[in-house]
Parts: C-alpha cells; structure tokens; sequence
C-alpha cells in the first residue's frame, strides 16, 4: 500500500473535528466526505488524493463513538491513519467497518515522518517504508483479533 | 484468586473464551438513538438478519431533537428524516422506542438509570460514547461504534479484548460540598491523568470521597471516564445503588433476589490487584473551569490561564497544542478565570442535567436575574426530569431570573440540533466537551459545574461559586 503523507502535528484530533455534529444526519457517503477534517483543515477534501495517509501525533479519534469519522476520512481516499496512538472507539470503528487501518508508531518514527512523504505500509511485515527519504520504520504490530478482523474484511466477515 | 469488579463483571459474561483471541461477550442491554443506528438496521435488512433480543433493546430519540415547542413541525429536515428513520426501525424491528413525545423521553444515559434498564453487573452498549455514565451502577457500559450496533442487534454478543484495570481511589472530604461538585472532581482527575491516561483500561472509582456522593454525582464521574481515554468507568454498587433502582418501569420482579445476590458478589475483592492506580485527595479540589480546547486544559477557579510553556512541561507538542488552544478560545495567559467574561450558558446533557444538579443550579440564580449580556438556557436531560423539576417550581426559578426552560434533549452539548454558539461566542458549559466546533462553529466552550454555570450567568463572567453559598 503506497501513499502520500498529509500531517498534522497535533494530539487529541477528536470526532468532532474530523466530522462535526452537524454533519451526523448526512447518511450519503460522498456527501459526508465533503465535510471530512472541516473543524480543523477546511481544505482538507480539496487536497486530499485517492491513496493518502494522515499521520499525527496520540490520541487520534477521541471523543465521540460516531461511525461517520472513518467514514468520512475512508470516503475521501485516507487507507491508513498512522498516529502515535489512537482512541479505542474510533480504532474499532476503523476496522469493523474495514473503512482504513489505524496504524501505531512511536514517537520517533512520528518525528521523522514529513508532509507529503510517499510511504509504503506493509503490514505483513509490520514496517513502513518511506520512500521520499529512503528510511525504514517498525510499526507497532496488530494485535491478534484486530489483524484477524482486517484479514477478514471488517467485523462481519470475522468468524462468519 | 482475587478479583476486581469489572474482572468479576467480564467473567460472567464470557460466552467464548480461548488464548490470544478475542472474547465474545454477552451483552444485557443494548440502547439505541437515532444517530449511530440507521446504517446499523440497514445491515441487518441487507444480509436479512432479525434482532436477536429485541427485549433487551431499548430505543430513544436525543441528539437531533428540538428542544423548543414539539407540537409544531420540525424546521431541519435532515433530523427529522433521521428521526423518522429511527421510528420506522423501531416499528419494523419491534423494539420498544420512547419517542420524541413520549413522557419518558430523554438522552439515553439519563433515561437509562430512570427508567431501571441499567443493572448493576450487567453489560451495557449504545453507540454512543458517554454509555460509560451507566458505570455508576456497578456496570460495564461502553461506547460502540455503528458495526459493533449491528453486531449485536443480530447476536446481543460482541467480540472483545479484555482491557485492563484502573484504579482511581478518591480519598479525603470535600471543603464545601455544594460548592465542590462530582464535576469538579472528576475534572480534577482528567486534568491530572490526561486525556489518553485512561486508554486501554476500565476505570473503577473507589474510597470514601466516592461513595460519599449520590447515585446522580456518581453519574457525571462515569460519564466523563471517556474523555481520559477509558474504555468504561465503574463504581461498586452500595445501598444508595439499590434504592434508586428499585420500582422504576423495568425493574426486574425478583429485584430484592438480586440486591441479595449482588451484596455478596458486587464489589473488588480485598487485595485485588489492579493495573494502574491514581490517587486524588478532593479535599485540595476548588472548582474547576476548562480553558483549553480538550478537558485535560483544566484550571483552579482561582487560576489564571497558563503560559503554553507552563502548561506544556519541555513537551513540545503539548506547548503547541496549548498555543492552539488559546488562539482557537482567544485567550491570554495569565488571565485570571475570574475576569474571563462569556456570553452563553448551557445547563444540560448527559453529564449535568439531571435533577440535582437544576436543584443545585436553581438554589444559586433564586432571585437573581442572568446578566445582560448573557444568554442562558436550562435542557433537562429527560422529559421526567423535566416534570419532576416542574413540581418543585425549578422551571419557575429560571424562568423568573431569564433562562429559558426547554425541553430535554442532547441540545447545545454537540450542536446537532438549532441550540448552537455562533462563530466566536463563549459558553459555560455543564457538557462534557470543549472540543474545537463542538457546540457550534467557532463556539468556544468551557466546561464547568451546574452551579458554577448557573453563578456565571448572573454575574456575566466566571466567578467562585464558593462565595455564592
């Protein structure tokens, strides 16, 4: 999986700013997707290309239980959010519904991270490559429901 | 071996259980509202499966709702679809819904507790992240998301990794403890293990501060568990636990079979180990008021706001978080909190609109009037909150000092429906978010207590409800 790097160097990136309340009676996908990050990057549906990953910094998704985050997020293109940690809700929301992968770093891999870095995640080998600046990281293993649930295809096909 | 609660909890509801997999875990109640579900019920209809325990699912309508005059029609017609959407579910399906008319509507985690639905040692879910308010029952009840919804309306079961345990032991006795509410303490914890301390972990809040508190102020502790990260935040049921519960619409008939049962089984066994453990004296506790833009960035009512620096430790992201968060809440530090003036209060949701705390509130604006430059709105968290609180002549008490009286609903907590701040406007707030946006785009949120809310009304900026009572 091959995609480009939007980063925002914050923690604590909660629900409400990847989709706000406002937005939670939209049921349309791409509708939804038009919203997605407004609270915090406005232009984020304009530059955000099919493929892309976020990358930020602990906590990512906290607050709210609402689906429509990952949603809006997977909707616009984002395969992977690749954060120093993430909030369980959205973590689960993200994989149940195999909208993106949630994938945890450390610190220092955060650090090295740059916007519109082109990295390779290969989760077979718990490593990311980046290929803009030739490095390699180690990223933090799935455990085992989550990678049999993404292995799966989301929460329904697990165990089906 | 010992055991803690939530691990005595977990146990019973194991229904399969093998090394390094998850566990499927019976759930006992599943509540429902109209955001996080529609999709859900799509699911099922799509790969034609039905609700397994209807009887265990229960449904309310809270987060789009009106909170101005429901006989008149509904203006947004997105929520209204949404609503309408929910009540077609409900028929299809056969599940009980207390609708946007009924006299038991209400936010879900209030209508819960009153209704009797929530069981101590039982398994609580809703797609909702504040279901953790029901842990003040001695549950385990978490927040889900839309799949997991659809998980179990078709098995009632959901596949889980155990999370680990948290300690939280509140000693000591708080110096006024009208003025120094559950709010205030449960900020103060927040404030100190952060917004992620909790990851991971099912909290259990223990020692004499805790039990000291009423079932209603133990429900504002559990309900903010979530915003330190936990995934649930329980306390041990105790004669208090079982006297709110008992004769409510759906208390089982063999309750007294039960208290009996969950006196010899509901608690932490002594000397149990726990995996974390935080220790806060409430006796140090002053009320509390968020300046920041996440509820750890808590300060003293006495404080002034912090330099990034200050408040950041040498953590870099922390200092530049703190410096977003005062241009975003257009503050400067060292500001005295009580020079900050505001513009709106919200006494209401899940967190603080509960009977005692509008009692609490009323007892500060009785005969006052709200400052003029302050527009102030008092949503009750349930229909029968609201009733209850009409037959003691609360709705009188606001509306005679300039609050409106509304009806009950999620309302200005998470502005889905028209109860918003505009661009720019600061809010006492009684919820339990001060995230960017949360209560309307550019709205700037401060969370604090029924009464320090209700004081900073009348005077028009914050102030120590200390010297109010």
């Amino acid at each position: 999986m091959i995609g480009n790097v939007i980063k925002y160097e914050r923690d604590n990136i909660d629900t409400d700013v990847i989709i706000p309340g406002t937005y939670l009676k939209i049921h349309d996908y791409n509708e939804l997707a038009t919203h997605a990050m407004e609270g915090l990057d406005p232009d984020f549906p304009s530059k955000v290309k099919d493929g892309d990953f976020i990358v930020a910094g602990k906590n990512f998704g906290c607050g709210s239980s609402r689906e429509h985050a990952p949603i809006a997020l997977s909707t616009c293109g984002i395969k992977a959010v690749i954060a120093t940690s993430f909030a369980r809700i959205f973590y689960r929301n993200s994989v149940d519904g195999a909208f993106l992968l949630p994938i945890e770093i450390d610190d220092e891999t955060y650090q090295k991270i740059s916007n519109s870095d082109k990295l390779e995640i290969n989760i077979e080998k718990n490593e990311i490559k980046n290929i803009t600046k030739n490095e390699i990281y180690t990223m933090k293993p799935f455990s085992e429901i989550i990678a049999k649930i993404i292995a799966a295809g989301g929460l329904f096909k697990y165990k089906k | 071996m010992t055991e803690t609660l939530f691990e005595k909890i977990w146990n019973s509801h194991i229904v399969v259980e093998k090394e390094n997999e998850p566990s499927l875990i019976y759930i006992d109640r599943h509540l429902i509202h109209e955001v996080t579900s529609p999709q859900a019920f799509d699911g099922l209809r799509a790969n034609h499966r039905d609700v397994r325990r209807r009887d265990l699912t229960v449904a309310t309508i809270d987060h789009n709702v009106p909170t101005t005059d429901r006989s008149l029609p509904m203006i947004d017609e997105t929520s209204s679809t949404q609503i309408k959407t929910l009540e077609k579910n409900c028929k299809d399906f056969g599940i009980k819904l207390f609708g946007i008319n009924d006299p038991n509507q209400g936010i879900v985690h209030v209508i819960g507790p009153q209704l009797g639905i929530t069981l101590p040692g039982s398994t609580i879910v809703c797609g909702d992240s504040h279901t953790s308010t029901q842990g003040a029952f001695g549950a385990f009840a978490f927040g889900i998301g839309t799949s997991e919804v659809e998980h179990t309306l078709a098995t009632q079961t959901l596949w889980l990794e155990k999370p680990k345990t948290f300690e939280i032991l509140a000693t000591g006795k708080r110096k006024n403890s009208f003025a120094i509410t559950s709010k205030d303490i449960i900020l103060s914890i927040i404030k100190q293990i952060g917004t992620d301390g909790g990851t991971g972990h099912v909290l259990e809040y223990r020692g004499d501060a805790i039990t000291d508190l009423s079932m209603e102020q133990r429900m504002t502790i559990c309900n903010m568990s979530i915003e330190a990260g936990s995934r649930a935040g329980l306390i041990a049921p105790d004669e208090k636990t079982y006297d709110y519960l008992n004769n409510r619409m759906y208390t089982p008939k063999n309750y007294d079979d039960l208290v009996d049962d969950w006196k010899k089984n509901l608690m932490s066994d002594a000397n149990s180990k726990f995996d974390k453990s935080f220790t806060i004296d409430v006796e140090k506790i002053e009320p509390q008021v968020s300046w920041g833009t996440n509820p750890a960035m808590v300060s003293d009512v006495t404080g002034k706001i912090p330099t990034p620096e200050d408040f950041g430790q040498n953590n870099e992201i922390q200092i530049e978080s703190a410096k977003k968060a005062l241009l975003y809440m257009d503050l400067k530090p060292d500001t005295p909190i009580i020079e900050i003036p505001i513009d709106r209060v919200f006494i209401g949701s899940c967190t603080n609109a509960r009977l005692e705390d509008l009692k609490d509130a009323a007892e500060i604006v009785k005969g006052k009037t709200v400052n003029s430059d302050v527009g102030a709105i008092v949503v009750p968290g349930s229909q029968m909150v609201k009733l209850e609180a009409e037959k003691l002549g609360l709705d009188k008490i606001f509306k005679d000092a300039n609050f409106e009286w509304r009806e009950s609903g999620c309302s200005m907590c998470l502005g889905m429906n028209p109860d918003i701040l505009k661009p720019g406007e600061r809010c006492a707030s009684t919820s339990n978010r001060n995230f960017e946006g949360r209560q309307g785009s550019g709205g700037r949120t401060h969370l604090v207590s029924p009464v320090m809310a209700a004081a900073s009304a009348i005077a028009g900026h914050f102030v120590d409800v200390r010297e109010w009572c």
